[in-house]
């Protein structure tokens, strides 16, 4: 694959027709891919491990035909893991996955995916907002475009959010008020970002083995190269999705838009009063299956009529919490593999792939971004 | 010396206690069942202790089992003179409530079984032909309003003898004034033409897991015996080629589960406490009453074969099942079927989907299958498809949306299922008899287990692997289904779209099927 720019996560249209802000995009995500390769291909030559199967589909497009896209799709249950059922009698903890929050405080949703339950006076869930779009999209927004920033947090979150709010002493607070304790609107937690999901699948493109065995099953392939949380069901998913490929000789790339996307929800057995209620989930940023943003709350006439989402049921049970319908979401990330190449690398020892780019290994761009990636890492 | 280390780590299991159909499997050929609904209590329960001492227990029907195959090993066929008839039962959240109080069948620690399935219905995607909210409303049993207290399993060798039990087992006028009553009955028989296998002509119940646990204090009487070597720490332990193990307490409640959890290796987690204490030794379970459409789905892989270059409809419902109908895997026949790979159970369930499946290393004393070429990886499904039935609700070795290999054990379920109504003459002719499957399943948490399987694997196209629907059992609002074929290395693909479903959910129910002692000293107790 190669692209000649990059878009911004779900085809948004922030940038509106602003070419300079599409070139500072294209160049930050490009970046992004410049950092990881970089890093991966010294780690490589340092462990005499071949060449990197990752490659930055802007500066280094191959032409090579690519596999079906469906083959480097990798999907992902929204609902953290850590809190999941682990067996009868254990249930899963809901309450735990969701608690308030406060200014300054990220969320506890690692999946890719966060949520925020606004409930009325009486604790009635009202609506439950999702969202899956990473920080550094908004950290970028906010160093080049704050105006669009305020008007999406003004949109989607509250009218009354002030840039005030948003920049106090300037900067962008990525944790203020309206993104933890009153809202939603990007991702909060420090592995939700696009720097760690590139950094991830270049990462996992690196062949690994462990005392001569060369590892091919998710959890010890990640615990030994350390590329992300063994405890999601994300992480360890979309690594042992790529080695797969990378295994096979494969060139392997993010699909232009990069993001992380719900790519669907399944409302079945959704019901209010016996009716079905699964089509009062709607996405609101981006669609399905690159949907950036949702919520589910219930159409006016059903809200006018005294309900709540508290009202609804899913298969008989009460819906409590935002998690229960978290788990009804597909996350989804894009990848993009060639067919086999001349490609024929050694698997490497454990131990993660250092952030730290060596002068000597280093493209000039991989050094202007290493401070972002190290902020990005996991 | 490695067996010897693994044997004290797995549990005692009551053998006396836990009913026979959920870990050994009744495997007849005519098994009746029998809804029934409780009026009057004291006659429900003069009725339950009349025939207590007729639930076959674990201990019955694994001996039995064990003989049986044993005298089928030596003779070459199966033995006609031993015979047995078993009887079984469960209890819905109703009929618990009724005989105990809906504080206590709100124990079971499972919110689907106390919802019950006409509330789980739609989230298993079930639709009403009629475009009710409510798929149920037309179901022969176990619709809303028409939900069964008590299921009664009665199976045997013999017909006749199945009669005679049964018979004697219904609810009389000597259980008092207000006995149970039956509501439903339906027989479920193994094809005569095509003994094990379903009415699309499929060989079923190939691939069960392995139920840890031990049978007798002495160490090495494992319920399912050990054929293979035990593997190399933190790997998936197998009892036969393709047959995982999977701790007790996955399917009887008050034993030690299988941990699904990250970094797990499939370890034993504790039981959670019990309350009330009576739960153990139990277990939860499913019947689905699945109509089947033969001739929809003969005349699809016919149509539909017709249309790609080199198919046959034979090798297309491989690829859409995951086996050939003689149950040879289509990894390890991937042309033609080789029907005496489909026979041989130490090769049949013998393959892994990302990597090489390695060859099984038997303990001394198993009769080593043929050589039949080995699977190979097929980690993208250019060879059974991602969306291919077994795939889709066993993904093995690879990973899905929910976790690991391991994850993936804490899945399973363990199938009893049977088809009902004559086999169809002319597979292609729609004779409008009504067909089908009676779909049991045990499993300790529905909704971990058989809910996860049939809402969030069969019915998506990106769960638990992209790549379409599990057009087979898959249920969608519009009834069309699809899934992917890869052509030309990968580099491209072909979309099959299956216009309607030829597997419609019929009837059924979520049931508990309680300690033998439970149904004695608790449901049966008292006045």
């Amino acid at each position: 694959m190669q692209v000649d720019h990059f878009d911004p996560p779900g085809n948004i249209d922030d940038f509106g027709g602003d070419a300079n802000l599409k070139n500072l995009w294209t160049r930050e995500m490009s970046g992004m891919f410049e950092d990881s390769v970089a890093l991966v291909t010294q780690f490589l030559h340092i462990h005499n491990g071949g060449i990197c199967q990752f490659y930055n589909p802007f500066t280094h497009g191959r032409t090579a035909p690519d596999l079906a896209p469906s083959l480097g799709d990798i999907p992902w249950n929204g609902f953290p893991k850590r809190f999941a059922s682990t067996g009868p009698g254990h249930p899963t903890r809901f309450a735990d996955a969701e608690p308030s929050r406060v200014t300054g405080q990220a969320r506890l949703q690692d999946e890719y995916l966060e949520w925020h339950v606004n409930r009325n006076a009486a604790g009635k869930i009202v609506s439950i907002h999702f969202t899956c779009e990473a920080w550094d999209y908004f950290d970028f927004l906010a160093e080049h475009a704050p105006t669009k920033i305020l008007q999406l947090y003004q949109t989607f979150i509250n009218p009354a959010v002030t840039r005030a709010d948003l920049f106090p002493g300037g900067s962008y607070n990525r944790l203020n008020k309206w993104n933890t304790a009153l809202g939603a609107m990007h991702l909060t937690h420090s592995a939700n970002n696009l720097g760690a999901e590139v950094f991830l699948a270049a990462s996992a493109t690196v062949r690994r083995q462990n005392q001569g065995v060369e590892l091919t099953h998710s959890i010890p392939l990640i615990q030994c190269a350390g590329y992300g949380d063994d405890k999601r069901n994300s992480d360890p998913n979309i690594g042992i999705a790529v080695n797969n490929l990378a295994r096979q000789g494969r060139m392997i790339t993010l699909a232009n838009p990069v993001g992380l996307y719900m790519s669907g929800f399944d409302g079945s057995g959704l019901t209010l009063n016996g009716q079905p209620a699964g089509g009062f989930f709607r996405v609101v940023r981006g669609s399905f299956p690159r949907a950036l943003r949702a919520v589910y709350e219930l159409p006016p006439a059903e809200g006018g009529a005294g309900h709540t989402v508290s009202d609804i049921t899913i298969g008989g049970q009460a819906l409590e919490f935002g998690g229960q319908l978290a788990e009804r979401i597909t996350m989804h990330l894009f990848g993009i593999a060639s067919v086999a190449q001349d490609v024929h690398n050694s698997p490497v020892g454990c131990g993660p792939i250092p952030t730290a780019v060596a002068p000597a290994h280093a493209a000039p761009a991989a050094v202007a971004h290493t401070t972002r990636l190290l902020q990005a890492r996991i | 010396m490695a067996r010897a280390t693994r044997s004290p780590r797995e549990p005692l299991l009551d053998v006396a206690d836990i009913q026979g159909n959920i870990l050994a499997g009744f495997n007849k050929d005519q098994q009746l069942l029998l809804m029934l609904t409780l009026r009057d209590i004291p006659a429900a329960r003069r009725w339950l202790r009349r025939i207590v001492g007729d639930i076959s227990s674990l201990e019955l029907v694994h001996d039995f089992n064990a003989l049986f195959r044993k005298a089928r090993a030596s003779r070459g066929h199966d033995p006609a003179g031993i015979i047995a008839t078993w009887t079984n039962i469960a209890f819905s959240h109703p009929g618990l409530s009724k005989l105990t109080s809906t504080e206590e069948a709100n124990g079971i620690p499972d919110e689907a079984f106390q919802a019950g399935l006409p509330a789980r219905s739609a989230t298993l995607g079930d639709q009403n032909p009629g475009g009710s909210a409510d798929p149920t409303t037309n179901w022969k049993i176990g619709g809303t309003g028409n939900v069964p207290d008590v299921l009664l399993i009665v199976a045997s060798d013999s017909m006749g003898e199945l009669t005679k039990v049964a018979d004697r087992l219904r609810p009389n006028a000597g259980d008092g004034p207000g006995e149970p009553q039956v509501i439903w009955e339906e027989l479920g028989q193994t094809r005569p033409d095509m003994p094990g296998h379903e009415h699309f002509g499929f060989k079923d119940g190939v691939s069960q897991p392995g139920v840890r646990g031990r049978i007798s204090a002495r160490p090495e009487r494992f319920l399912t015996v050990r054929r293979l070597a035990p593997p190399a720490p933190g790997d998936m332990e197998f009892a036969s080629a393709g047959q995982p193990l999977i701790w007790p307490g996955q399917f009887v409640f008050g034993y030690e589960s299988t941990d699904g959890s990250s970094g797990s290796s499939g370890g034993p987690i504790k039981p959670a406490k019990l309350k009330p204490a009576w739960l153990k030794n139990g277990s939860l379970l499913v019947f689905r009453r699945l109509q089947q459409n033969v001739a929809g789905f003969t005349k699809f892989v016919q149509d539909t074969a017709a249309t790609i270059p080199g198919m046959t409809p034979d090798r297309l419902g491989a690829m859409l099942v995951g086996r050939w109908k003689s149950g040879a895997p289509i990894l390890r026949a991937q042309q033609n079927d080789i029907p005496a790979l489909g026979v041989c159970p130490l090769a049949n369930n013998d393959f892994l989907y990302t990597a090489n499946s390695p060859p099984p290393v038997f303990l001394p004393g198993t009769q080593v299958p043929p050589p039949f070429a080995a699977a190979p990886a097929d980690p993208n499904g250019f060879v059974c498809p991602h969306a291919a039935h077994i795939r889709k609700v066993n993904p093995r070795d690879q990973d899905s949306n929910l976790g690991d290999q391991f994850d993936t054990l804490t899945r399973r379920i363990l199938r009893r299922g049977i088809p009902y109504g004559p086999p169809i003459h002319d597979p292609t002719t729609d004779d409008g008899v009504d067909r089908g499957l009676h779909f049991l399943c045990y499993q300790s948490s529905i909704e971990r287990q058989f809910e996860v399987l049939q809402r969030d694997w069969a019915n998506q196209t990106l769960n638990p692997v992209p790549g379409g629907h599990d057009v087979i059992i898959g249920e969608t609002a519009n009834q069309q289904r699809a899934l992917e074929l890869f052509t030309s290395g990968g580099t491209a693909s072909q979309t099959l779209t299956a216009p309607t479903q030829w597997v419609i959910p019929t009837g059924g129910g979520y049931f508990f099927a309680p300690s033998i002692s439970a149904i004695r000293d608790v449901l049966g107790a008292g006045s």
